[in-house]
């Protein structure tokens, strides 16, 4: 994994969590079909959504917030997508977008030895330009480059990097290009070339891998491999030029973009419904509206239906009770790939005399914790489910187990208390934990210092905000050695759903990655671990790669080398108006290319 | 009709308590602040917070619950919100259970300790250099000046959050970043007073008889600036408090758990429509509290200035 890239994944994370981050409520799910063309669909009316911030980017190249993800949905495509569901079995499997069909060893798409990946795409797919440009195997390429480019390069490199034959040498030399000059970086896309991927003609495209993997195409499908038009070479990636002028393939295309106010699309009228499975263009205009204080404000806007969807506000908790209860059709709960929050120990830290870094004492910590006390900070048991382990429910290579029960997870601070003692510390510790001064972390940091407190161990709180927390703390190997802090509330969200090991086990346990943009905080470096991620990467089959995860799991958790507290739910909302909204896992929303609005209300 | 009512009332207060003879400015003062009604009221609502911030660990053992306590109990409904006031909690709860009552009494003592001694530190800066730059030669004057006219003119949220996040949040650095942003408006009017004191006829009498700069400063003239540091440190006091709470309400205050009622009020906000005890108790507490200063520094500034006084009743009437 490279510098750079899992700061933004943890960026982006903690982005998202705010959204996850609330509520009570577990509500009945939205009514509409899980299918996207269901029902009698109006066309027209102008969608609208109401938030606080800004995209993090808006070049598909490094956008990387659950909030961009809704806008790229409506103006890129990526060879293989994820169709919009309420069911999430259905809204988390690859489906083709830009390829014709899935590759897969029966129809040839994958060789046999799993490394090479050929997609043939769909005629009739078009670039907004003047004329109407088709979408070519060299558009793909492009995106597929881009995404290292030196200017604003991905967050999410390490997945390409590793699998994908020669991109880390592209990569490499890419980083030394100019990153002031659109010439120069396209002089270096223009004559140096992936070794792993080739266009042999204009509609296809072949990836070749270093070594197999089973979740190939859910890196694919995240949207930094969304194809590039030939324009894109002329500004510098995500340069405010850039923003200015994004080419859509998309139902819809950006027609303004102001900065953290607003952002408007209109239809595109090179698209067609006939070259998009995953799409439709119902409502004629999108508008987003930012700069909204507080997410109270943006759900009484959406409640009175002066606005229909949030854009990167949460439902707020205090409302979720009343929303549940009320069985309200237009709120409802959706699942999610998490394991937030969670505490990470520094095994690194000096201070108790190296006391994290013992297993036996982490074993015992493993006991304090009321997880069902900080369910409740997030909106409780209809939100929240205890986690004992690192791989959520129906992720790959999930098989519950819990290796330190408590009685209602409400912790045990008497086993601790006496396991404490017996691993040479029966006067217990003195902790420094580093906890962010915004949202819940406040709430979580004081509920584990109470239940530390009772197995007799002092936890000393540092309020830091969110800019400094990774950077002068967890992400920073010298603060780490240091033992500026010994434990933290950290939260982490897979970037696909299912066969995730590499999205989560790799990304947060991962010892041979620790670096300055670690998300394996606390050093936790395991041989046997770290072999089992190998082959659970490299295994030919998902099924297979689950078995290995799984054993890593089990690993992890008997070295004690965090506290996982919950996985949570995301709770939605959006205005009465709204029909057949369908759930997008990725973007954490409803998908803005599905929806359709109710003309008499 | 209404000034001469005034001051044969004013007349007549000083008059029931005191001799004809040798009162000093200050006796007077205070005569007239005891029959203030506003002033008494006020100095009584500091008086009970006071005691409930001294009395706070006996409020806690009364209520039953610790300031940190958690009631996972029965303290929070099943979807984690707070439970409004009850037998159990006789204030409710806030969004961890805990008593919003015990923790408000807690949180008083912040307030005031830093309201107090940001306000003592200010004023002692404050008078320090407003009296040498009133006294001392022209170009340490110009010095001070500039120096006081670029504290006033700190943008002080901008500051206060670059010092905290490089020194990291805490007591002694909220007393600290508020003290520095309140001494200029005292060293200021000391400042003026100083100049006019300077080239009175006392001044120059102990200057004649070769007193020493530092004793003509200290014993001279720092006793005839009594009143206007009395009144000014009396409404620092309030602007202090609010200080506090702003910085406990953007993080950068008194590290969790310790309550303050910024922090209280920071962390109630998500719930405001569902907990309205919880926003409420220290946002009313800390209005109280301001308010009582506030009129108490306006009747000591009317105490120790009665013509101010008179000119802003008459209006009134």
């Amino acid at each position: 994994m490279t510098a750079g890239a899992l700061t933004r994944l943890a960026g982006a994370c903690g982005l998202l969590l705010l959204v996850a981050a609330c509520g009570s409520g577990s509500g009945s799910g939205s009514s509409s079909s899980a299918s996207p063309s269901a029902g009698n669909a109006t066309n027209g009316g102008t969608l609208k959504l109401l938030g606080s911030g800004d995209v993090d980017h808006l070049d598909p190249a490094s956008a990387y917030y659950t909030v961009s993800y809704t806008l790229e949905r409506a103006f890129t495509r990526q060879l293989v997508s994820y169709p919009s569901s309420s069911q999430i079995g259905a809204a988390t499997a690859v489906a083709p977008d830009l390829a014709s069909e899935l590759p897969t060893t029966g129809n040839g798409g994958i060789s046999a030895d799993g490394l090479t990946y050929t997609f043939h795409l769909r005629p009739g797919v078009q670039w907004n330009t003047s004329p109407p440009r088709a979408v070519t195997a060299g558009d793909v390429v492009r995106g597929l480059q881009r995404i290292c480019n030196p200017a604003s390069p991905s967050g999410a490199l390490s997945y390409y990097e590793d699998t994908i034959a020669g991109f880390t040498a592209f990569c490499d030399g890419f980083a030394k290009v100019d990153a002031s000059s659109p010439a120069a970086m396209a002089t270096y896309m223009n004559s140096h070339a992936v070794s792993g991927i080739k266009a042999p003609d204009a509609s296809t495209v072949v990836i070749t891998l270093t070594r197999p993997a089973s979740d190939f195409l859910n890196i694919m499908a995240m949207p930094f491999a969304s194809a590039a038009p030939v324009e894109y070479l002329t500004y510098v990636p995500d340069s405010a030029a850039f923003r200015q002028h994004t080419v859509s393939d998309g139902p819809y295309a950006i027609t303004t973009y102001q900065a953290g106010s607003k952002i408007l699309l209109d239809r595109n009228p090179a698209w067609s419904q006939s070259a998009d499975p995953l799409r439709h263009q119902h409502v004629s205009s999108i508008s987003i509206t930012e700069g909204q204080g507080s997410d109270q404000a943006v759900q009484q806007q959406l409640q009175a239906g002066t606005a229909d969807l949030s854009w990167d506000l949460p439902v707020p908790t205090a409302d979720l009770s009343q929303l549940r209860s009320s069985k309200n059709p237009d709120f409802a709960i959706y699942p999610s790939a998490s394991n937030n929050p969670y505490l990470v120990f520094n095994l690194r830290s000096p201070k108790n005399s190296g006391a994290l870094g013992k297993l036996k004492v982490r074993q015992a910590l493993e006991y304090a914790v009321d997880k069902t006390a900080i369910g409740s900070i997030y909106g409780g048991p209809a939100l929240n489910t205890p986690l004992d382990q690192v791989i959520p429910p129906g992720q790959s290579g999930y098989v519950p187990f819990d290796l330190y029960p408590t009685s209602g997870h409400n912790g045990d601070p008497a086993t601790c208390k006496t396991m404490l003692a017996a691993a040479g510390y029966p006067n217990g510790l003195t902790l420094t934990d580093v906890a962010r001064n915004s949202g819940n972390h406040p709430a979580v940091a004081q509920s584990v210092q109470a239940d530390l407190a009772k197995c007799g161990v002092t936890t000393k709180i540092v309020s830091v905000s969110q800019g400094d927390y990774y950077g002068k703390y967890l992400n920073s190997p010298a603060a780490t050695s240091a033992g500026t802090w010994d434990i933290s509330e950290p939260g982490w969200v897979a970037d696909w759903y299912g066969n995730n090991g590499r999205s989560f086990i790799a990304v947060l346990f991962d010892g041979r990655k620790y670096g300055p943009n670690t998300v394996d905080y606390g050093d936790y470096n395991s041989p046997t671990v770290n072999a089992l991620i190998d082959k659970a990467e490299s295994a030919p089959s998902a099924a297979t790669a689950a078995t290995y995860w799984h054993q890593a799991d089990e690993q992890i958790m008997k070295d004690a080398a965090f506290i996982p507290f919950e996985t949570q739910k995301v709770p939605a909302f959006h205005s009465s108006r709204v029909k057949n909204a369908l759930w997008s896992p990725f973007a954490q929303s409803y998908d803005i290319t599905n929806l359709w609005l109710n003309p008499t209300s | 009709m209404a000034q001469s009512d005034q001051l044969t009332r004013v007349q007549a207060a000083a008059g029931d308590d005191l001799a004809f003879a040798g009162r000093s400015q200050l006796q007077l003062a205070w005569a007239r602040l005891r029959h203030d009604r506003v002033a008494v009221v006020s100095a009584a609502v500091i008086l009970v917070l006071v005691l409930l911030a001294v009395g706070a660990p006996l409020v806690a053992k009364v209520a039953g619950w610790g300031p940190d306590e958690q009631d996972r109990v029965h303290g929070l409904t099943r979807d984690g919100l707070p439970l409004g006031p009850s037998t159990v909690h006789w204030l409710g709860t806030d969004n961890l259970g805990r008593d919003v009552l015990v923790r408000a009494v807690y949180g008083a003592r912040v307030s005031l300790l830093v309201g107090l001694g940001a306000t003592a530190l200010a004023t002692l800066i404050g008078v320090v250099v407003g009296v040498v730059a009133g006294y001392a030669a022209p170009a340490v004057d110009t010095a001070l000046s500039r120096l006081m006219d670029v504290v006033l003119s700190f943008p002080f949220l901008l500051f206060a959050i670059a010092l905290v996040s490089v020194v990291g949040p805490g007591l002694n650095i909220s007393i600290i970043v508020i003290a520095f942003f309140s001494w200029a408006t005292i060293g200021r009017v000391v400042r003026g007073q100083t100049l006019t004191l300077r080239e009175r006829e006392f001044v120059e009498a102990a200057r004649s008889t070769g007193a020493m700069p530092l004793r003509i400063m200290t014993v001279e003239i720092l006793p005839n600036l009594v009143s206007p540091i009395l009144v000014l440190a009396t409404l620092i006091i309030p602007t202090a408090i609010v200080f506090e709470a702003t910085l406990s309400f953007l993080g950068l205050g008194v590290e969790p758990p310790t309550p303050t009622w910024g922090n209280m009020i920071s962390d109630s906000l998500p719930y405001y429509s569902v907990a309205w005890w919880f926003v409420a108790v220290p946002g009313l507490a800390l209005l109280l509290l301001t308010l009582a200063f506030n009129l108490l520094g306006d009747a000591v500034r009317d105490a120790l200035d009665p013509t101010a006084a008179r000119a802003v009743k008459v209006r009134a009437g």
